[in-house]
């Protein structure tokens, strides 16, 4: 099987939330085995891992299969901040595409709450890191620059959280379900100015998994959704040239290179899951998308045009703001969520009728680039 | 900000935060510039990132730079006591580096002009407004 197509043919995740009481193993076995049985399949069908976590222990992710029954494949562990989990997702899926192997399991965890009591602490090593540059604060640059730049106001990135809170209702495995108004996310604490608390995502415990295979070869193919393309990379140079914010640049160009490779352009995309680890994120990458132009962020959000019911919805999920991030697991949380759209799987948050669908996860954390990676992906259903 | 230090502090050779220098009375920025394209660091990398030039000449900038973005952050973060502001600051002619803001604790308007003015207590470089 060489270059004919690849398909996820099962997902599966755990509850998302502050469980530090269940362990790594555990929340690994949930999201793992139901991803195994979603696909059919036995541990021992599972020709090699492909995992992506951040914080997690030496060992972390053999540490978490062993258990189950996956041993004596190769484990290949990925570090790519944020976007760990689709950077995972991204290697299974070429490593099948390539006809390396056949049945990859895609793997994502993270214990947030074994390493941190609020935000993760500033990299010491960076040159921002090093000035207690914490995450918050990157996105509050962001938010400050879009308020002076194109007009973005407090009640638009409020939206964006009143927005994907409302979604999470519909989703019991998300760490958040009670809805906000836009007066309680502007009334809460200020973290970093002006972003305030309910605009950041939480710190989770979780685990997510996606068993990834040849178009067509699963024991159900119609329960298969189709891989239309992947894109990974790292960001340019983010420096003085550039009067784009932080992030903004590596979306598009991952965006860019992902729709071309699936043929595709954004107005076909029905759904997407995308990185809303702050409220301004979601705002820039939507723009970076190309759902709307640079600086129509804000009001692209207050027209609906993203909620469930509006055109194309954005994090049906409830997004990061409502699952929490645990960073390995959150890629393939938002795989996940859009297989189980595409497979009109989604109950009270479903789509109706969608057939494509894209995710996109950004990390970052190092100074001077434009993200450390980028994964978009396209995902469509074809039974 | 509690307290502005005008005299170098000791800096640890793996200190990866962009390095600040008295000349003639003024605080600026060392790093380097690209003896082909131009383009300035606050690093001197063997190469260029740019050009792939290998010809790096050390290089000082500022001590104006002009604000890219900026925020307060006001959670807490080790060896650090919220709230204390930060900003994204074009140094002239130079790069753009993070820089911790001498005075109030409010984000500065992005474009406001500032001026390299020393070190934070923790070692941190620190610009202030000059400008409007």
């Amino acid at each position: 099987m060489t270059g004919a197509g690849t398909a996820i043919w099962g997902v599966g995740t755990s509850a998302f939330g502050k469980q530090t009481s269940l362990g790594g193993p555990r929340l690994a076995w949930q999201a793992t085995v139901e991803a195994l049985d979603d696909a059919g399949l036995q541990a021992s069908d599972i020709d090699a891992v492909y995992a992506g976590t951040v914080f997690g222990d030496p060992g972390t992710v053999t540490r978490c299969l062993q258990q189950i029954g996956i041993v004596e494949v190769p484990v290949i562990t990925i570090e790519n901040a944020c976007a760990s989990g689709t950077s995972a997702f991204h290697e299974a899926r070429e490593s099948v595409e390539i006809g390396r192997y056949e049945r990859v399991l895609a793997f994502g965890i993270e214990t947030m709450t074994a390493h941190f009591d609020g935000a993760i602490s500033p990299i010491a090593s960076d040159p921002d890191g090093a000035q207690g540059y914490a995450m918050p604060s990157i996105y509050g640059m962001s938010a400050t620059r879009y308020k002076y730049e194109f007009g973005v106001t407090d009640e638009q990135m409020a939206e964006v959280a009143v927005k994907n809170r409302r979604h999470a209702m519909g989703n019991p495995r998300a760490q958040h379900h009670k809805t906000v108004t836009v007066e309680q996310v502007l009334g809460s604490r200020m973290v970093a100015d002006p972003i305030t608390l309910f605009q950041c995502c939480s710190i989770a415990d979780a685990a997510a998994a996606a068993v990834i295979g040849p178009l067509g070869g699963s024991r159900d193919p119609r329960g298969e959704v189709t891989i239309r393309s992947s894109a990974l990379r790292s960001g340019r140079l983010w420096d003085h040239t550039t009067d784009k914010v932080w992030g903004w640049d590596i979306v598009a160009d991952t965006a860019a290179q992902a729709y071309e490779a699936a043929g595709v352009s954004v107005e076909d995309i029905n759904v997407f899951e995308v990185h809303d680890a702050f409220t301004i994120g979601e705002i820039i990458t939507t723009e970076a998308l190309g759902i709307c132009e640079l600086g129509e962020g804000g009001r692209l959000v207050e027209s609906g045009h993203t909620s469930l019911g509006g055109l194309q919805p954005v994090n049906p999920s409830g997004g990061l703001l409502s699952r929490g991030h645990p960073l390995g697991a959150t890629g393939l949380a938002q795989i996940a969520e859009i297989a189980w759209q595409l497979r009109g799987m989604a109950a009270d948050r479903q789509v109706p009728g969608a057939r494509l669908g894209a995710v996109e996860t950004m990390g970052g954390g190092t100074a001077g680039i434009d993200g450390n990676a980028c994964v978009v992906t396209v995902l469509e259903q074809v039974g | 900000m509690p307290s502005l230090i005008t005299t170098p502090p000791e800096r640890a050779g793996a200190d990866p935060r962009p390095e600040l220098a008295i000349h003639e009375g003024r605080v600026l920025l060392t790093g380097s510039r690209c003896g082909d394209c131009g383009y300035p660091q606050a690093v001197n990398p063997p190469r260029c990132p740019i050009c792939g030039s290998h010809g790096m000449v050390p290089a000082t900038f500022g001590p104006k730079g002009t604000v890219f973005s900026s925020t307060v952050l006001r959670i807490p973060v080790p060896d650090r006591t919220p709230p204390f502001t930060l900003a994204y600051v074009d140094v002239d002619e130079g790069p753009r580096i993070l820089a911790h803001v001498d005075g109030p604790d409010e984000a500065l308007v992005p474009g406001s002009e500032v001026v390299l003015s020393g070190w934070s207590e923790h070692g941190d470089p620190v610009v202030r407004r000059s400008g409007p």
